[in-house]
This record gives structure tokens, C-alpha cells and sequence, in this order.
């Protein structure tokens, strides 16, 4: 049993003591994070633990740092001059900011989803197939068959097992979207990242994604960034609130969303800014 | 009020009027130019053009060696010149987007995309011609190739920049070492931009005569020899234009129609991808 | 361990040797690039040093005295560089003179009068023609332009100009056909579309709300122009004008073929001269003996050093633009 470090801000006082909640094994940990874009400082000393297999969901007002907490759990920070990330992140114990941290078997286990949907410029079957075949060498029926589960478990293989020859962006935004997704599961990670994945979909886009959602995190373990409160309430089963780079509250979602400790949480999800 | 307004939208009119006229004159020169390039090159347009050697003063022949030639050379300009183009605008557009090296190297590229020809023309009878004791067709292709790789370098950086950093970065997370993120997306989602800049290049190069002049020369027989001077159209065009003899001025005609299609030919259809990529 | 642990430990693993080798073949093409890169920069280092070395025998036999002598005697091998430099600056001048306001105006139609159907025909033309090769404008200027001008605007300049004083002496002599002015005209109708195509591209960027905001206060389309659109546009459009400027500068075959080569300055613009391109391309294969070459190279660089004035000129300009348009 473990025990999840709630940060509180200095002024607020603070209400009753951090309350176990405990979601089973760690699988990422953080401490003492802090994340630089050259001299400006997006993260302030971020402490939690992420637990497996369990939906996390990050929601804050936008500029907050969520998408940028994101962006440190599969350094895909690096591609950028004059950002860095200090302090510890530790997947299995490990810390993935060490100098010595391979970056594409890190990104190979922690899978990212964007924003926008982005699929690649080929057919949908290559979009798939494409990073498997990077790590696995397979006759063309084991690729076919990893192509195939990876479209199911996206929830998307009966809409594209007639056209998997079609180019990825022909299909519609959802569809598009949980080609990505199949994409990554193809990989075989064990995190996935999910960066606003619906906020340009549609609501029964956008309702599928959630779905599947809910279906993924039976294997792996989902770190969604939203700035829809609903949705957080809706997948997650703990949810963090971050203000101005700093987070302020990280507990059950529940509990975030029915009784928050600190005052600016509860101003935030009760619509009163943001 | 009313006279100042009136003399304001006289003043309109008149500028109006003058940018309308600009734009027929100078369209007019150019089609006037075209229409007598048509017009000669027309006339000495036959099959013999395409199969027999320039001759000498006074009797028939054609341009086949010029132009066999002139292929010859463009060819492998293209060979030797794409290939560096193409690394040095990955290098400036992936590996060193942010490097100062890149920004030193953008400014050289665009000052040598340029640059005067017939200085290129210098450099390489200086490095090449001069050494070697002999023109040869290998110093024009390597003249060419010089002229080519600017061209090249400056579409594949614009293309691979205009390539999302979401398509970049979604590749990178799946784990793809930069060498695949860039072979098997940046390359593919800038396929057309950057093949566009390479027959822009071709274009380029199909009507070069001063960098020839001085590398290739010119030759009057068929010669397959690389190693020893070539004939090729632009340089062949220049020989018959400024000779006194009339059927080598007519040649001279023929041929420089030769070459003003083969460059709109591949300037439409460079254009034609161009637009293509944008629909796909 | 737990199973699953254990499984995403030999994935690991297996993955980590596949990587192994791709990353030797990422570092491998990584190195290739740069390499490429440096092949860029090594052109022109090479080409400064190669034309500087061949330029020495010239340089050291003239000095400076190379650069202000007309002299040019192949015979006597005595070699002076100012009749070309002189041709040069004077054609290029005429084209920029005549090209610049064209083009504006040119680019002022397609921006803010033409249909908008028209637009991309004339846009598309524009582009072509500045692709068409030099040499064909030098055949068109030698067969057809010159001895046009010969015929009628020539004659034309001597009779009106002829009691001037000062202009009849720029409009003297008889009228050949070819010479300084038929070079600097042909010059100009070569740099047209892409002086045109640049203004037009600088115009183009002009975030559309500035103009909107001066047609919304009752400007008139010329107002607008001289008002927004230049003032806004004016370091491009220089930029562009300095990047056609160095294309005419080093421009070759569309003036070797009208110039009539002769390595005198004349005060009048009928009378044939010549440029540092032309005499390079009519004289370099036939040059005998090391110092006619080297005298020959050392016009090169001169030209060199010329257009890579202009040009880093052009660039720097072009570069503030766009560091403003963002």
C-alpha cells in the first residue's frame, strides 16, 4: 500500500491530512519535478505517483502544465532545444531522466497520443504496421494478425477491415483518432498518454474514445490530460489538479470531484475559473 | 472637398490605368519573345533534328549529339547533386532545425542559388579542367551538379519544414529511432514538395550555358566519352547563333525551342505535383 | 517478478538489440547530412579560393591599377578591369531602372485590380517565363531585338536627343543595334517576372486586415497602396529588387549575345561595350598564355565579390521581412 503525496499551497489552509489513497502498484513515480522551456519555469516541484493500470486524468486550466507533465513521461521533450526536465521520474523504479535513459525504448513502453489526430501519410494497414515491423521481425500473416488485434482492441476494426489499404486520412476524425491509438497499442506499451485526445472530436467521437478508455485500462496504464472536467469524472479513477504549473490536488476522482481540500480545485471545478 | 476628391480619384484612375498597361507590355515582350521562338524553331523542326550530328557550315544535319549530350550531363548533374541537396536540407530541416550550423549553411545556400553561373563555371575549370589538363563532359556535369544542389537543398528544407511537428512527434513517441521518423514520415509527407524541387533543378540546369562553356566545351562529333569534351545544346546554341553561316543560325532557333519546352514541360509538371500534394 | 513483468522485461531486451543496430544506421545517416551540409559551405569556400588563387598572377602583375585601367590588350598582355566592371554596373542599372517600376506596378495588378480567375493564369505565366534560360532571351535579343532597335528607337534617341547637351552625348553614334543600351533593355525584360513574382509574393503577405482598415476609412486603391501596402512591403520589396539586381549583375548569355563586346567605355549608351560576364564567356577558351586567364578569373571575382555584396544584401533584407511577418 502506498501512499500518494497530495502538494498544498502555501497560503491555503490546509483541510484534514492527506487521505491514503492507495490505487495498488506504482507505476510511474515523481518527485521533486521541475520542467524549464529555456528560463521559464513550467513545472514547479511536482510529487505523485501514478498507479497501474488505473485511468489518471490531469485537468487544469489551460497554460497550467498538464500538457507539459505529459511531455516528461516519454522525453518526447528532447526533440526541442532549450527544454529540460529536472528531478526523478521512475517507471519500475527507474528514472527515465537519467542521461543514460534510451529514448526509444523509453517512448516504445510509453505510448503518446496527440491532440490532433495524427496519422501518418500512408494506408491505414502501414500506419500499423509500421511500428511493429520496426521491433519485430514477422511473416506477412503474424504482421496481418498483429495489425488485425491492435484495430480491435482500437475498437475500430469493423469500420476499416474493408479499405486497410485506404490512406490513413481518408477516414473521419474519430475513426482517425482511434487509428492512433491503435497505432501505439501496436507498440506493446505499458503507459499510454493520451494529450486531449478528444477536444477535436465530436460527442459521439468522442464517447467512443471514452469507451475504449475504459476498456484499455484492464493492460495498461492511461494518462489522459483533459480540460473537460466531465470527461476527467467520467474515465479516471484519480485525477490531479494543476494551476500555474504546480499541482495543487491529486486524489480519487471522486474525491476530487465531491470534496476537494483546496480551495482553488473546488473554485475550478465548480466553474468559478478556468 | 469635391475638387479634392475628385483629384484623388483621378490620380487612382491614372495609377490604375498605368498597372494595367505594365502588365500587357511586359506580358506582351514575353509573348512576343515566345512567339518568335515558335515561330523559327518551327521551321527547322524535323525528324532529322533528332537524328543526325550538327554538321558543318554550309550542309544538313542536327542536333542529336547536343542533345544526347545535354541528357548525358543533366543526368548526372542530377545523380551527384540531389543526393547532397537532399542530406543537407535534412540535415537543416531534422538533425540541426536548431543548430547554428544550419543557419550559416541556409545563408551560403541561398547566396550560392544565386550566384552568378558563369562563376561556377570558373570554379570547377579551376578545380577540374585545369588539373586534368582537358575539358571534359565529367567537369560540365560536375558544373551542373553545382548549380543543382542549391535548388535542391532550399526546396527539401521549405518541404520537410512545412511537414507538422504533431506528424514528427507522433512518430517519435512510437519509439522510431529519428533515422525511420524521417525516412518513413518526413520523407513520405514531403515526397512531392521535394521531388518538385528537383526537376525545378532539372529546369534549371537544361538551359545553362555559361558554367558548359568552360568545362565541357563543345564537341562536333558524337562522343560517349565522359572523360573528353561534350557537345550540349546550350553550348551548341551559342556556337551557331553567333556563326554567320544561315542553317547553323537555323539550328540555333531550333534548338533553343528545344530546350524552352523541355523547361516548361517540366516546370508544369513540377507545378502539377506541386498542387497535387496539396489535395492529397 | 510478476508475469507480466517478466514479459515486458524480454520485450525490452529484445528490442534493445534491434535498436542497437538501428541506431548505428541513425548515426550513420545522421553523420551523412552534416557532411552534406559542409559539402554547401565547402562550395563556396571553394569557389572564393579557387577564383582567389587563379586570380593571383593578374592581381600581382596589375595590383590595384587593375581595377580603374580600360586597358585590355591580349597582344601585349596588358589587362585592365574597368571597361567590364563599367559595362556591368551600366546595364544592370538600365534593367533595374526599367524593370523595378514595371514589376511594381505589375505586382500592384495582380494584388489589387485583377479578377481574382485571372489571378493564378497570370501568377502561373509570370512564374514560367522567369524560368525560361538565359540564353534564349540572348538568341531573341541578338536576331530579332537588335536590329529592331536599330531600325527604330535608336535612330528615334539620336534625333530627338541629338541637340541636348549631355543626353546627346548618351544617345551618340551610330545606331548598331547591339551595344550597352539593347543590353540593359534585354537585362530588364529578363528580370521583370521575377522582380514581379517577388513583389507580388511580399504584397501577398500583407495581413489583409491592415489594407481592409484603409479601404474602411474611404482610400482609394492607389491610396491604399502608396499608403499600406508599400510602406509595409518596402524592405521585401528592396530585398527583391536586390536579388534581381544580382541576377543582372552576373547575368551571361542574354547580354554576351548583344553587347558587341568591345572593351571601351563610351559615353554613349548606343555604342557596344562590354560586361564581366560577357568577356569571360567570349574570351576564356580562347585566352592564351597564364596571365590573359588569370586576368580573366580575377574578373570573375570581382563579379563574385559584387553579387555576394548584393545578394547577402538581398538576404539580410528578406530575412527582417520575414522575421515581421512571423
Amino acid at each position: 500500500m502506498t501512499f500518494a503525496i497530495t502538494r498544498m499551497m502555501a497560503p491555503v489552509p490546509v483541510v484534514g491530512n492527506p487521505l491514503p489513497i492507495g490505487g495498488g502498484a506504482e507505476k510511474i513515480t515523481i518527485r521533486k519535478l521541475n520542467f524549464y522551456y529555456g528560463d521559464h519555469c513550467a513545472l514547479k516541484d511536482i510529487n505523485v505517483s501514478l498507479y497501474a493500470k488505473k485511468v489518471m486524468a490531469f485537468i487544469g486550466p489551460s497554460g497550467c502544465g498538464k500538457s507539459t507533465f505529459l511531455r516528461v513521461l516519454n522525453r518526447i521533450y528532447d526533440l526541442y532545444p532549450n527544454q529540460r526536465a529536472e528531478g526523478e521520474v521512475l517507471l519500475d523504479g527507474k528514472n527515465i531522466l537519467a542521461a543514460d535513459q534510451d529514448l526509444n525504448l523509453l517512448r516504445a513502453r510509453v505510448g503518446m497520443v496527440f491532440q490532433k489526430p495524427t496519422p501518418f501519410p500512408m494506408t491505414i494497414y502501414e500506419n500499423i504496421a509500421f511500428g511493429v515491423r520496426l521491433y519485430e521481425r514477422l511473416s506477412k500473416s503474424e504482421l496481418d494478425g498483429q495489425v488485425e488485434q491492435a484495430l480491435r482492441r482500437a475498437a475500430i476494426w469493423e469500420e476499416v477491415k474493408d479499405k486497410l489499404n485506404a490512406n490513413g486520412l481518408s477516414l473521419s476524425g474519430g475513426q482517425q483518432q482511434r487509428l492512433c491509438i491503435a497505432r501505439t497499442i501496436a507498440v506493446k506499451p505499458e503507459v499510454i498518454l493520451l494529450d486531449e485526445p478528444c477536444s477535436a472530436l465530436d460527442p459521439i467521437a468522442t464517447a467512443k474514445i471514452e469507451e475504449l478508455i475504459d476498456e484499455l485500462k484492464n493492460d495498461y496504464t492511461i494518462v489522459i490530460v483533459t480540460h473537460n472536467m466531465q470527461q476527467a469524472a467520467r474515465v479516471s479513477d484519480f485525477t490531479a489538479f494543476m494551476y500555474l504549473g504546480e499541482m495543487i490536488e491529486f486524489n480519487t476522482t471522486t474525491f476530487i470531484f465531491t470534496n476537494p481540500e483546496n480551495r482553488r480545485t473546488q473554485d475550478y471545478i465548480t466553474g468559478r475559473f478556468g | 472637398m469635391m475638387m479634392l476628391y475628385a483629384r484623388r480619384r483621378f490620380r487612382n484612375m491614372t495609377m490604375l490605368v498605368l498597372s494595367v498597361g505594365a502588365t500587357l507590355a511586359g506580358l506582351g515582350w514575353l509573348v512576343l519573345i515566345l512567339w518568335t521562338l515558335v515561330v523559327e524553331g518551327m521551321s527547322g523542326l524535323s525528324l532529322k533534328v533528332f537524328t543526325e550530328m550538327t554538321p558543318p557550315p554550309g550542309s544538313d544535319g542536327g542536333l542529336l549529339n547536343p542533345i544526347v549530350g545535354s541528357l548525358i550531363m543533366t543526368s548526372l548533374a542530377v545523380a551527384v547533386g540531389t543526393p547532397i541537396g537532399i542530406f543537407a536540407g535534412t540535415y537543416m530541416a531534422e538533425y540541426g532545425r536548431y543548430s547554428p550550423l544550419t543557419q550559416v549553411v541556409r545563408f551560403i545556400n541561398d547566396i550560392l542559388l544565386s550566384a552568378p553561373s558563369i562563376i561556377v563555371g570558373l570554379f570547377i575549370y579551376e578545380v577540374m579542367v585545369a588539373p586534368m589538363g582537358h575539358f571534359s563532359a565529367y567537369a560540365g556535369a560536375v558544373a551542373l551538379a553545382v548549380i543543382v544542389i542549391p535548388v535542391v537543398v532550399r526546396t527539401t528544407e521549405d518541404m520537410l519544414l512545412l511537414v507538422p511537428k504533431e506528424l514528427r512527434e507522433a512518430a517519435t513517441a512510437l519509439g522510431m529511432p529519428r533515422l525511420y521518423v524521417i525516412r518513413r514520415v518526413s520523407y513520405r509527407a514531403a515526397k512531392a514538395g521535394i521531388l518538385t524541387g528537383i526537376l525545378l533543378a532539372i529546369a534549371r540546369i537544361s538551359g545553362e550555358t555559361a558554367p558548359i562553356l568552360f568545362t565541357a566545351l563543345n564537341n562536333q562529333f558524337f562522343s560517349a566519352d565522359l572523360n573528353a569534351p561534350m557537345a550540349s545544346l546550350p553550348a551548341v546554341i551559342f556556337q551557331f547563333a553567333l556563326s554567320p553561316y544561315k542553317d547553323w543560325q537555323k539550328l540555333a532557333w531550333t534548338g533553343a525551342l528545344i530546350i524552352t519546352l523541355a523547361v516548361l514541360a517540366l516546370s508544369i509538371i513540377a507545378r502539377m505535383l506541386a498542387a497535387s500534394r496539396k489535395t492529397s | 517478478m510478476s508475469d507480466a513483468a517478466l514479459q515486458n522485461s524480454s520485450i525490452a531486451l529484445l528490442r534493445g538489440q534491434v535498436l542497437d543496430r538501428l541506431r548505428l544506421r541513425d548515426r550513420i545517416f545522421h553523420f551523412s547530412t552534416v557532411a552534406a551540409a559542409l559539402i554547401v559551405l565547402a562550395i563556396l569556400a571553394g569557389v572564393i579560393i579557387a577564383l582567389f588563387i587563379g586570380a593571383i598572377p593578374a592581381l600581382c602583375n596589375f595590383g590595384a591599377g587593375f581595377l580603374v585601367s580600360q586597358r585590355w590588350n591580349p597582344v601585349t598582355e596588358n589587362f585592365g578591369a574597368l571597361a567590364p566592371i563599367y559595362g556591368t554596373l551600366v546595364t544592370s542599372l538600365i534593367a533595374m531602372v526599367i524593370a523595378v517600376p514595371f514589376g511594381l506596378l505589375i505586382a500592384v495588378f495582380l494584388t489589387e485590380l485583377c479578377p481574382i480567375w485571372l489571378r493564378r493564369p497570370i501568377g502561373i505565366a509570370i512564374e514560367l517565363l522567369a524560368g525560361i534560360p538565359s540564353i534564349i532571351y540572348g538568341i531573341w535579343g541578338l536576331f530579332v531585338f537588335a536590329p529592331f532597335l536599330q531600325g527604330t528607337l535608336q535612330p528615334f534617341l539620336i534625333k530627338v536627343f541629338g541637340n541636348v547637351p549631355v543626353l546627346s552625348e548618351l544617345f551618340a553614334g551610330p545606331p548598331y543595334g547591339i551595344g550597352i543600351l539593347t543590353a540593359g533593355l534585354i537585362l530588364a525584360i529578363m528580370v521583370l517576372p521575377f522582380v514581379t513574382s517577388i513583389s507580388r509574393d511580399v504584397f501577398e503577405a500583407i495581413p489583409p486586415v491592415l489594407k481592409e482598415a484603409a479601404y474602411g476609412v474611404g482610400a482609394t486603391t492607389w491610396e491604399v497602396v502608396r499608403n499600406v501596402v508599400l510602406p509595409y512591403a518596402r524592405v521585401g520589396v528592396v530585398g527583391g529588387f536586390m536579388l534581381g539586381l544580382g541576377r543582372a549583375l552576373g547575368e551571361t548569355m542574354a547580354v554576351t549575345f548583344v553587347i558587341g563586346n568591345a572593351h571601351r567605355i563610351s559615353p554613349s549608351l548606343l555604342a557596344p561595350g562590354t560586361t564581366i560576364s560577357a568577356t569571360i564567356a567570349n574570351e576564356f577558351t580562347e585566352a592564351v598564355g597564364d596571365i590573359y586567364t588569370s586576368s580573366l578569373i580575377a574578373l570573375g571575382l570581382i563579379l563574385f565579390v559584387m553579387t555576394f555584396i548584393v545578394l547577402a544584401a538581398a538576404r539580410y533584407m528578406l530575412l527582417r521581412i520575414d522575421r515581421r511577418m512571423g
